[in-house]
Protein backbone atom coordinates (compact mmCIF):
# COMPACT_ATOMS: atom_id res chain seq x y z
CA UNK A 1 0.00 0.00 0.00
CA UNK A 2 2.70 2.31 0.91
CA UNK A 3 4.40 1.18 -2.16
CA UNK A 4 1.56 2.14 -4.32
CA UNK A 5 1.90 5.82 -2.80
CA UNK A 6 5.78 5.46 -3.26
CA UNK A 7 5.28 4.62 -6.69
CA UNK A 8 2.60 7.18 -7.88
CA UNK A 9 5.25 9.71 -6.28
CA UNK A 10 7.60 8.58 -8.45
CA UNK A 11 5.11 8.88 -10.91
CA UNK A 12 4.53 12.58 -10.11
CA UNK A 13 5.76 14.09 -13.36
CA UNK A 14 3.33 12.16 -15.36
CA UNK A 15 0.28 13.08 -12.30
CA UNK A 16 1.05 16.86 -13.46
CA UNK A 17 1.01 16.40 -16.92
CA UNK A 18 -2.40 14.21 -17.09
CA UNK A 19 -3.56 16.92 -14.64
CA UNK A 20 -2.77 19.89 -16.56
CA UNK A 21 -3.76 18.38 -19.76
CA UNK A 22 -7.42 17.55 -18.40
CA UNK A 23 -7.75 21.32 -17.73
CA UNK A 24 -6.44 22.44 -20.94
CA UNK A 25 -8.91 19.78 -22.35
CA UNK A 26 -11.74 21.45 -20.71
CA UNK A 27 -11.06 24.62 -21.94
CA UNK A 28 -9.68 24.00 -25.15
CA UNK A 29 -12.61 25.45 -27.17
CA UNK A 30 -13.16 28.50 -25.26
CA UNK A 31 -11.22 32.03 -25.70
CA UNK A 32 -10.34 32.44 -22.37
CA UNK A 33 -9.26 28.86 -21.50
CA UNK A 34 -8.95 28.34 -17.99
CA UNK A 35 -9.32 32.12 -17.79
CA UNK A 36 -13.40 31.18 -17.01
CA UNK A 37 -12.95 29.92 -13.63
CA UNK A 38 -11.28 33.10 -12.90
CA UNK A 39 -13.82 35.35 -14.57
CA UNK A 40 -16.47 32.85 -12.75
CA UNK A 41 -15.18 33.84 -9.18
CA UNK A 42 -14.44 37.54 -9.97
CA UNK A 43 -18.22 37.91 -11.07
CA UNK A 44 -19.64 35.62 -8.34
CA UNK A 45 -17.33 37.89 -5.45
CA UNK A 46 -18.71 41.66 -7.22
CA UNK A 47 -22.43 40.05 -7.19
CA UNK A 48 -22.47 38.59 -3.32
CA UNK A 49 -20.63 40.95 -1.93
CA UNK A 50 -22.56 44.04 -2.78
CA UNK A 51 -25.96 42.30 -1.57
CA UNK A 52 -24.93 40.30 0.84
CA UNK A 53 -22.55 43.20 2.79
CA UNK A 54 -26.02 45.27 2.73
CA UNK A 55 -28.02 42.39 3.92
CA UNK A 56 -25.83 41.34 6.55
CA UNK A 57 -25.21 45.06 7.60
CA UNK A 58 -21.52 44.82 7.30
CA UNK A 59 -18.71 47.11 6.36
CA UNK A 60 -17.57 45.80 2.71
CA UNK A 61 -13.73 46.06 3.63
CA UNK A 62 -13.99 43.71 6.47
CA UNK A 63 -16.76 41.97 4.53
CA UNK A 64 -16.23 41.13 0.71
CA UNK A 65 -12.29 40.02 1.32
CA UNK A 66 -13.71 37.32 3.85
CA UNK A 67 -16.18 36.61 1.09
CA UNK A 68 -13.76 36.28 -1.48
CA UNK A 69 -11.40 33.54 0.44
CA UNK A 70 -14.66 31.89 1.37
CA UNK A 71 -15.79 31.14 -1.98
CA UNK A 72 -12.15 30.73 -3.13
CA UNK A 73 -12.13 27.80 -0.74
CA UNK A 74 -15.15 26.18 -1.16
CA UNK A 75 -14.58 26.29 -5.05
CA UNK A 76 -11.74 23.62 -3.48
CA UNK A 77 -13.42 21.73 -1.43
CA UNK A 78 -16.67 21.09 -3.14
CA UNK A 79 -14.91 20.60 -6.70
CA UNK A 80 -12.51 17.54 -5.20
CA UNK A 81 -15.29 16.29 -2.79
CA UNK A 82 -17.94 16.34 -5.63
CA UNK A 83 -15.43 14.56 -8.33
CA UNK A 84 -13.73 12.17 -5.94
CA UNK A 85 -16.70 9.15 -6.22
CA UNK A 86 -16.21 9.17 -10.32
CA UNK A 87 -12.24 8.71 -10.04
CA UNK A 88 -11.92 5.65 -10.14
CA UNK A 89 -14.59 4.57 -13.08
CA UNK A 90 -13.89 8.04 -15.31
CA UNK A 91 -10.38 5.85 -15.45
CA UNK A 92 -11.33 2.81 -15.48
CA UNK A 93 -10.23 2.00 -19.35
CA UNK A 94 -6.47 3.13 -17.55
CA UNK A 95 -6.49 0.77 -14.69
CA UNK A 96 -7.90 -2.41 -16.38
CA UNK A 97 -5.82 -2.22 -19.16
CA UNK A 98 -2.43 -0.79 -18.37
CA UNK A 99 -0.21 -2.72 -16.21
CA UNK A 100 1.67 -1.05 -13.18
CA UNK A 101 -0.33 2.24 -12.69
CA UNK A 102 -0.16 2.54 -8.91
CA UNK A 103 -4.54 2.94 -7.75
CA UNK A 104 -3.55 6.05 -5.78
CA UNK A 105 -2.46 7.95 -8.65
CA UNK A 106 -6.12 9.46 -10.22
CA UNK A 107 -6.80 10.35 -6.49
CA UNK A 108 -3.48 12.46 -6.40
CA UNK A 109 -4.49 14.04 -10.11
CA UNK A 110 -7.86 14.77 -9.41
CA UNK A 111 -6.83 16.76 -6.02
CA UNK A 112 -4.14 18.67 -8.36
CA UNK A 113 -6.23 19.09 -10.85
CA UNK A 114 -8.41 21.09 -8.22
CA UNK A 115 -5.18 22.93 -6.45
CA UNK A 116 -4.45 24.32 -10.27
CA UNK A 117 -7.88 25.59 -10.58
CA UNK A 118 -7.53 27.53 -6.97
CA UNK A 119 -4.36 29.11 -8.54
CA UNK A 120 -6.99 30.49 -10.59
CA UNK A 121 -8.72 32.03 -8.36
CA UNK A 122 -5.86 33.83 -6.28
CA UNK A 123 -5.49 36.52 -8.61
CA UNK A 124 -9.53 37.30 -7.53
CA UNK A 125 -8.82 37.33 -3.81
CA UNK A 126 -5.41 39.48 -4.52
CA UNK A 127 -7.40 42.07 -6.22
CA UNK A 128 -10.01 42.38 -3.40
CA UNK A 129 -7.16 42.19 -0.67
CA UNK A 130 -5.14 44.92 -2.69
CA UNK A 131 -8.24 47.51 -3.39
CA UNK A 132 -9.91 46.71 -0.01
CA UNK A 133 -6.21 47.61 1.85
CA UNK A 134 -6.54 43.87 3.70
CA UNK A 135 -3.35 43.94 5.95
CA UNK A 136 -0.39 41.59 4.77
CA UNK A 137 1.34 40.76 7.87
CA UNK A 138 3.66 37.76 8.90
CA UNK A 139 1.37 35.31 9.71
CA UNK A 140 0.54 35.89 5.71
CA UNK A 141 3.23 33.43 4.75
CA UNK A 142 1.54 31.07 6.83
CA UNK A 143 -0.83 30.22 4.08
CA UNK A 144 1.67 27.72 2.40
CA UNK A 145 1.90 25.72 5.36
CA UNK A 146 -1.86 25.61 6.08
CA UNK A 147 -2.61 24.68 2.11
CA UNK A 148 -0.56 21.66 2.24
CA UNK A 149 -2.44 20.30 5.72
CA UNK A 150 -5.28 21.10 3.65
CA UNK A 151 -3.93 19.39 0.32
CA UNK A 152 -2.92 16.43 2.55
CA UNK A 153 -6.55 16.22 3.92
CA UNK A 154 -8.14 16.37 1.01
CA UNK A 155 -5.82 13.75 -0.64
CA UNK A 156 -6.87 11.25 1.83
CA UNK A 157 -10.34 12.22 1.57
CA UNK A 158 -10.23 12.01 -1.86
CA UNK A 159 -8.78 8.64 -1.50
CA UNK A 160 -11.89 7.23 0.58
CA UNK A 161 -14.84 9.02 -1.68
CA UNK A 162 -12.99 7.22 -5.05
CA UNK A 163 -13.03 3.90 -3.49
CA UNK A 164 -16.04 4.11 -1.84
CA UNK A 165 -17.69 5.86 -5.20
CA UNK A 166 -16.31 2.30 -6.99
CA UNK A 167 -17.99 0.41 -4.80
CA UNK A 168 -21.23 2.08 -4.56
CA UNK A 169 -22.41 3.71 -7.20
CA UNK A 170 -24.71 6.15 -6.08
CA UNK A 171 -22.14 7.63 -3.51
CA UNK A 172 -22.43 10.25 -6.69
CA UNK A 173 -25.76 11.57 -5.79
CA UNK A 174 -25.52 11.54 -2.58
CA UNK A 175 -22.63 13.65 -2.64
CA UNK A 176 -24.05 15.93 -5.13
CA UNK A 177 -27.12 16.37 -3.42
CA UNK A 178 -25.47 16.82 0.32
CA UNK A 179 -23.23 19.68 -1.67
CA UNK A 180 -25.35 22.66 -1.46
CA UNK A 181 -26.64 22.15 1.41
CA UNK A 182 -23.39 22.22 3.15
CA UNK A 183 -22.45 25.07 1.79
CA UNK A 184 -24.75 27.08 3.54
CA UNK A 185 -24.19 25.47 6.56
CA UNK A 186 -20.30 26.05 6.37
CA UNK A 187 -18.61 29.69 6.70
CA UNK A 188 -18.37 30.47 3.32
CA UNK A 189 -20.70 33.58 3.39
CA UNK A 190 -19.60 34.31 6.62
CA UNK A 191 -17.56 33.68 9.38
CA UNK A 192 -17.96 31.85 12.53
CA UNK A 193 -18.24 34.27 15.05
CA UNK A 194 -20.62 36.04 13.18
CA UNK A 195 -23.54 33.92 14.47
CA UNK A 196 -25.57 35.13 17.12
CA UNK A 197 -25.71 31.58 18.62
CA UNK A 198 -23.19 29.22 19.89
CA UNK A 199 -20.34 28.80 17.66
CA UNK A 200 -19.76 25.33 18.82
CA UNK A 201 -22.10 24.40 16.02
CA UNK A 202 -20.14 25.47 13.35
CA UNK A 203 -17.01 24.23 14.57
CA UNK A 204 -19.08 20.92 14.45
CA UNK A 205 -18.62 20.44 11.19
CA UNK A 206 -15.22 20.03 9.41
CA UNK A 207 -15.60 22.36 6.41
CA UNK A 208 -15.15 25.05 8.73
CA UNK A 209 -11.97 24.11 10.04
CA UNK A 210 -11.15 23.33 6.45
CA UNK A 211 -12.25 26.84 5.07
CA UNK A 212 -11.03 29.05 8.59
CA UNK A 213 -7.20 27.08 8.40
CA UNK A 214 -6.49 28.60 5.22
CA UNK A 215 -8.88 31.81 5.63
CA UNK A 216 -7.26 33.47 8.62
CA UNK A 217 -3.67 33.76 7.25
CA UNK A 218 -5.52 34.84 3.62
CA UNK A 219 -6.60 37.97 6.08
CA UNK A 220 -3.67 38.34 7.45
CA UNK A 221 -3.87 36.20 10.66
CA UNK A 222 -2.75 33.11 12.29
CA UNK A 223 -5.58 30.54 12.16
CA UNK A 224 -6.33 29.68 15.81
CA UNK A 225 -4.51 27.06 17.50
CA UNK A 226 -7.69 24.45 17.67
CA UNK A 227 -8.60 24.62 14.13
CA UNK A 228 -4.82 23.95 13.35
CA UNK A 229 -4.53 20.94 16.06
CA UNK A 230 -8.31 19.88 14.32
CA UNK A 231 -6.88 19.75 10.71
CA UNK A 232 -3.75 17.64 12.02
CA UNK A 233 -6.12 15.46 13.92
CA UNK A 234 -8.30 15.22 11.16
CA UNK A 235 -5.39 14.07 8.85
CA UNK A 236 -3.54 12.04 11.25
CA UNK A 237 -7.07 9.77 11.74
CA UNK A 238 -8.46 10.19 8.33
CA UNK A 239 -5.32 9.49 6.82
CA UNK A 240 -4.78 6.01 9.20
CA UNK A 241 -8.27 4.99 8.49
CA UNK A 242 -8.02 5.81 4.78
CA UNK A 243 -5.18 4.05 4.44
CA UNK A 244 -6.18 0.96 6.29
CA UNK A 245 -8.87 0.94 4.05
CA UNK A 246 -6.83 1.21 0.61
CA UNK A 247 -4.38 -1.61 2.10
CA UNK A 248 -7.41 -4.02 3.14
CA UNK A 249 -8.88 -3.46 -0.12
CA UNK A 250 -6.61 -2.62 -2.79
CA UNK A 251 -6.77 -5.73 -4.50
CA UNK A 252 -10.33 -5.49 -4.80
CA UNK A 253 -10.31 -2.00 -6.34
CA UNK A 254 -9.56 -3.16 -10.23
CA UNK A 255 -12.80 -5.64 -9.54
CA UNK A 256 -15.25 -2.73 -9.00
CA UNK A 257 -14.57 -0.70 -12.28
CA UNK B 1 15.73 -12.20 -18.41
CA UNK B 2 11.88 -12.36 -18.37
CA UNK B 3 9.69 -14.55 -16.49
CA UNK B 4 6.21 -14.68 -15.68
CA UNK B 5 5.10 -17.90 -13.62
CA UNK B 6 1.63 -18.64 -12.30
CA UNK B 7 1.55 -20.86 -8.60
CA UNK B 8 -1.81 -22.17 -8.17
CA UNK B 9 -3.34 -18.98 -8.96
CA UNK B 10 -7.22 -18.81 -8.77
CA UNK B 11 -8.87 -15.55 -9.79
CA UNK B 12 -12.25 -14.48 -8.51
CA UNK B 13 -14.26 -12.16 -9.01
CA UNK B 14 -17.38 -10.18 -7.64
CA UNK B 15 -20.47 -9.27 -9.59
CA UNK B 16 -22.68 -6.85 -8.07
CA UNK B 17 -26.16 -6.42 -8.95
CA UNK B 18 -27.64 -2.81 -8.78
CA UNK B 19 -28.98 -3.70 -5.19
CA UNK B 20 -24.76 -4.21 -4.18
CA UNK B 21 -24.31 -1.37 -5.62
CA UNK B 22 -26.23 0.84 -3.76
CA UNK B 23 -24.54 2.26 -0.45
CA UNK B 24 -28.72 2.87 0.43
CA UNK B 25 -29.45 -1.05 0.36
CA UNK B 26 -26.15 -1.58 2.17
CA UNK B 27 -27.46 0.95 5.06
CA UNK B 28 -30.33 -0.90 5.39
CA UNK B 29 -28.76 -4.65 5.27
CA UNK B 30 -26.55 -3.42 7.87
CA UNK B 31 -29.00 -2.15 10.27
CA UNK B 32 -32.12 -5.28 9.80
CA UNK B 33 -29.89 -8.27 9.23
CA UNK B 34 -31.38 -11.47 9.28
CA UNK B 35 -33.82 -12.19 6.79
CA UNK B 36 -33.71 -9.07 4.27
CA UNK B 37 -29.78 -9.99 4.15
CA UNK B 38 -30.82 -12.79 2.43
CA UNK B 39 -32.62 -10.57 -0.08
CA UNK B 40 -30.68 -7.87 -0.54
CA UNK B 41 -26.80 -9.26 -0.64
CA UNK B 42 -26.79 -9.61 -5.05
CA UNK B 43 -23.17 -10.60 -4.70
CA UNK B 44 -22.18 -13.34 -6.73
CA UNK B 45 -18.54 -14.98 -7.02
CA UNK B 46 -17.58 -15.87 -10.14
CA UNK B 47 -14.44 -17.74 -10.58
CA UNK B 48 -12.67 -17.24 -13.88
CA UNK B 49 -9.64 -19.00 -13.46
CA UNK B 50 -8.85 -21.90 -11.23
CA UNK B 51 -6.14 -23.37 -9.58
CA UNK B 52 -3.65 -22.61 -12.63
CA UNK B 53 0.03 -22.87 -12.40
CA UNK B 54 2.63 -22.40 -15.59
CA UNK B 55 5.86 -20.44 -16.22
CA UNK B 56 7.10 -19.04 -19.25
CA UNK B 57 10.25 -17.88 -20.09
CA UNK B 58 12.71 -15.97 -22.54
CA UNK B 59 11.46 -17.45 -26.35
CA UNK B 60 8.05 -18.25 -24.98
CA UNK B 61 5.36 -17.16 -27.21
CA UNK B 62 2.21 -18.11 -25.65
CA UNK B 63 -1.45 -18.90 -27.79
CA UNK B 64 -4.39 -18.73 -25.07
CA UNK B 65 -7.42 -20.56 -26.73
CA UNK B 66 -11.33 -20.73 -25.18
CA UNK B 67 -15.05 -20.01 -25.90
CA UNK B 68 -16.15 -16.47 -25.26
CA UNK B 69 -16.16 -16.45 -21.17
CA UNK B 70 -13.60 -18.60 -20.81
CA UNK B 71 -11.65 -16.37 -18.74
CA UNK B 72 -9.07 -15.24 -21.72
CA UNK B 73 -9.23 -11.85 -20.59
CA UNK B 74 -9.46 -11.77 -16.93
CA UNK B 75 -6.42 -14.68 -17.01
CA UNK B 76 -4.64 -12.27 -18.92
CA UNK B 77 -5.30 -8.90 -16.66
CA UNK B 78 -3.62 -11.25 -13.75
CA UNK B 79 -0.95 -11.57 -15.75
CA UNK B 80 -0.86 -7.85 -16.27
CA UNK B 81 -1.18 -7.28 -12.68
CA UNK B 82 -4.34 -5.58 -13.18
CA UNK B 83 -6.30 -8.38 -11.21
CA UNK B 84 -5.08 -9.68 -8.23
CA UNK B 85 -5.86 -13.37 -7.42
CA UNK B 86 -8.00 -14.44 -4.49
CA UNK B 87 -5.29 -17.02 -3.69
CA UNK B 88 -1.77 -18.33 -5.57
CA UNK B 89 0.87 -16.47 -6.52
CA UNK B 90 2.15 -14.44 -9.54
CA UNK B 91 5.74 -13.94 -10.36
CA UNK B 92 6.67 -11.14 -12.56
CA UNK B 93 10.09 -10.35 -13.83
CA UNK B 94 10.73 -8.15 -16.49
CA UNK B 95 8.79 -4.78 -18.18
CA UNK B 96 5.39 -5.59 -18.84
CA UNK B 97 3.52 -4.00 -21.71
CA UNK B 98 -0.37 -4.57 -22.47
CA UNK B 99 -2.79 -4.74 -25.23
CA UNK B 100 -5.93 -5.21 -24.58
CA UNK B 101 -8.57 -2.35 -25.23
CA UNK B 102 -6.62 0.50 -26.62
CA UNK B 103 -6.71 3.91 -26.04
CA UNK B 104 -6.77 4.34 -21.90
CA UNK B 105 -6.13 8.05 -21.09
CA UNK B 106 -6.93 9.31 -24.42
CA UNK B 107 -8.22 12.60 -24.05
CA UNK B 108 -10.63 13.64 -27.41
CA UNK B 109 -10.06 17.39 -27.17
CA UNK B 110 -6.58 17.27 -27.07
CA UNK B 111 -4.35 16.90 -30.23
CA UNK B 112 -2.93 13.99 -31.36
CA UNK B 113 0.52 15.08 -30.58
CA UNK B 114 -0.45 15.94 -26.96
CA UNK B 115 -2.43 12.23 -26.64
CA UNK B 116 0.62 10.29 -27.66
CA UNK B 117 2.80 12.07 -24.84
CA UNK B 118 -0.23 11.37 -22.68
CA UNK B 119 -0.69 7.52 -23.48
CA UNK B 120 3.09 7.19 -23.51
CA UNK B 121 3.94 8.08 -20.07
CA UNK B 122 0.78 6.02 -18.78
CA UNK B 123 2.40 3.18 -20.52
CA UNK B 124 5.77 3.91 -18.52
CA UNK B 125 7.99 6.14 -21.00
CA UNK B 126 9.82 8.93 -20.22
CA UNK B 127 9.59 12.43 -22.20
CA UNK B 128 12.89 11.87 -23.99
CA UNK B 129 11.79 8.54 -24.94
CA UNK B 130 8.80 9.87 -26.05
CA UNK B 131 10.56 12.59 -28.38
CA UNK B 132 12.63 9.68 -29.67
CA UNK B 133 10.13 7.70 -30.74
CA UNK B 134 7.38 10.49 -31.97
CA UNK B 135 9.02 10.40 -35.67
CA UNK B 136 8.42 6.46 -36.01
CA UNK B 137 4.73 7.17 -34.60
CA UNK B 138 4.39 10.26 -37.17
CA UNK B 139 5.74 8.04 -40.02
CA UNK B 140 3.42 4.98 -38.87
CA UNK B 141 -0.07 6.63 -38.44
CA UNK B 142 0.88 8.78 -41.93
CA UNK B 143 -1.88 11.38 -40.18
CA UNK B 144 0.88 14.16 -41.11
CA UNK B 145 -0.65 17.77 -40.01
CA UNK B 146 -3.94 15.72 -38.45
CA UNK B 147 -1.76 15.23 -35.37
CA UNK B 148 -1.82 19.09 -34.75
CA UNK B 149 -5.69 18.66 -34.27
CA UNK B 150 -8.01 17.08 -31.72
CA UNK B 151 -8.16 13.73 -31.36
CA UNK B 152 -12.19 14.76 -32.11
CA UNK B 153 -11.90 15.34 -35.74
CA UNK B 154 -10.49 11.82 -36.64
CA UNK B 155 -12.19 8.92 -37.95
CA UNK B 156 -12.41 5.57 -36.08
CA UNK B 157 -9.73 4.40 -38.63
CA UNK B 158 -7.45 7.08 -37.91
CA UNK B 159 -8.06 6.85 -33.91
CA UNK B 160 -7.32 3.13 -34.39
CA UNK B 161 -3.77 3.92 -36.19
CA UNK B 162 -3.24 6.34 -33.12
CA UNK B 163 -3.93 4.13 -30.30
CA UNK B 164 -2.20 1.37 -32.23
CA UNK B 165 0.91 3.25 -32.53
CA UNK B 166 1.28 4.30 -29.31
CA UNK B 167 0.77 0.95 -28.22
CA UNK B 168 3.77 -0.38 -30.65
CA UNK B 169 5.86 2.20 -29.51
CA UNK B 170 6.86 0.73 -25.87
CA UNK B 171 9.62 -1.66 -25.69
CA UNK B 172 8.63 -4.51 -22.93
CA UNK B 173 10.09 -7.12 -22.09
CA UNK B 174 6.75 -8.73 -21.69
CA UNK B 175 4.35 -8.47 -24.44
CA UNK B 176 -0.29 -9.44 -23.35
CA UNK B 177 -1.92 -8.89 -26.15
CA UNK B 178 -5.87 -9.34 -26.27
CA UNK B 179 -7.48 -10.40 -29.58
CA UNK B 180 -6.02 -8.49 -32.74
CA UNK B 181 -7.99 -6.19 -33.92
CA UNK B 182 -8.88 -5.80 -37.39
CA UNK B 183 -9.28 -1.98 -38.08
CA UNK B 184 -8.87 0.31 -41.15
CA UNK B 185 -8.10 0.43 -44.26
CA UNK B 186 -6.86 -3.14 -46.10
CA UNK B 187 -2.99 -1.11 -46.89
CA UNK B 188 -2.90 -0.18 -42.52
CA UNK B 189 -3.58 -3.51 -41.60
CA UNK B 190 -0.91 -4.67 -43.67
CA UNK B 191 1.37 -2.63 -42.18
CA UNK B 192 -0.12 -2.90 -38.72
CA UNK B 193 0.56 -7.03 -39.26
CA UNK B 194 4.29 -6.01 -39.97
CA UNK B 195 4.57 -3.56 -36.92
CA UNK B 196 3.18 -6.30 -34.79
CA UNK B 197 5.73 -8.74 -35.94
CA UNK B 198 8.32 -6.56 -35.32
CA UNK B 199 7.15 -6.04 -32.04
CA UNK B 200 7.04 -9.64 -30.95
CA UNK B 201 10.23 -10.36 -32.70
CA UNK B 202 11.83 -7.66 -30.05
CA UNK B 203 10.37 -8.76 -26.75
CA UNK B 204 11.17 -11.82 -24.35
CA UNK B 205 7.57 -13.39 -23.60
CA UNK B 206 4.92 -13.16 -25.76
CA UNK B 207 1.07 -14.43 -24.38
CA UNK B 208 -1.85 -13.45 -27.17
CA UNK B 209 -5.33 -14.44 -26.88
CA UNK B 210 -7.46 -15.16 -29.58
CA UNK B 211 -9.94 -17.26 -31.40
CA UNK B 212 -8.19 -17.25 -34.53
CA UNK B 213 -6.32 -20.48 -34.97
CA UNK B 214 -4.15 -19.55 -38.04
CA UNK B 215 -2.37 -16.20 -36.44
CA UNK B 216 -2.27 -18.20 -32.87
CA UNK B 217 -0.24 -21.39 -34.82
CA UNK B 218 1.36 -17.90 -36.40
CA UNK B 219 3.15 -16.55 -33.88
CA UNK B 220 3.26 -18.83 -30.80
CA UNK B 221 5.38 -22.04 -29.80
CA UNK B 222 3.12 -23.17 -26.88
CA UNK B 223 -0.32 -22.75 -26.20
CA UNK B 224 -2.62 -22.76 -23.43
CA UNK B 225 -6.49 -23.62 -23.83
CA UNK B 226 -9.00 -22.66 -21.23
CA UNK B 227 -12.14 -24.63 -20.40
CA UNK B 228 -14.43 -23.23 -17.47
CA UNK B 229 -11.36 -21.44 -15.96
CA UNK B 230 -9.22 -24.42 -16.22
CA UNK B 231 -5.80 -24.18 -17.50
CA UNK B 232 -3.86 -27.12 -19.59
CA UNK B 233 -1.36 -26.85 -21.96
CA UNK B 234 -1.91 -28.37 -25.45
CA UNK B 235 0.32 -29.36 -28.32
CA UNK B 236 -0.11 -27.03 -31.58
CA UNK B 237 -1.85 -30.02 -33.50
CA UNK B 238 -4.72 -30.68 -30.46
CA UNK B 239 -5.47 -26.94 -31.22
Amino acid sequence: MLADLRQALGLFHVIVYMAVGDLRSRYRRSVLGPLWITLGTAAGTVGLGLVWSELLKMDRAVFVPSLTAGLIMWQLLSGCITEATTTYWRQSALLRNVSGVPLSMPPIQMVLKHLINFLHNVPVFIVVALYFHVRVTPATALVLPCMMLLALNLFWITLLLSMLGARFRDLEYVIGAAMPVLMFLSPVFYRPDYLPFNQAFVWANPFSHFIELVRYPLLGAAPPDFVVLVNILMCVAGGAFTLLLFNAKHDRIAYWL
Amino acid sequence: MARLAFHDVTVQYPVYDVRAKSLRSQLVRMSTGGRIEQESSGVQIVTAVRNASFSFADGDCVGLTGHNGAGKSTLLRAMAGVYRPAHGNVAREGRVSTMFELGAGMDSELTGYENVVRMSLLLGLTQAQIRTRMADIESFTQLGTFLRLPVRTYSAGMTTRLMFAVATSTAPDILLVDEIFSAGDAEFQARAAERMHALIASVRIFVFASHDMLTLKRYCNRFLRLEHGVVSEVSASDL
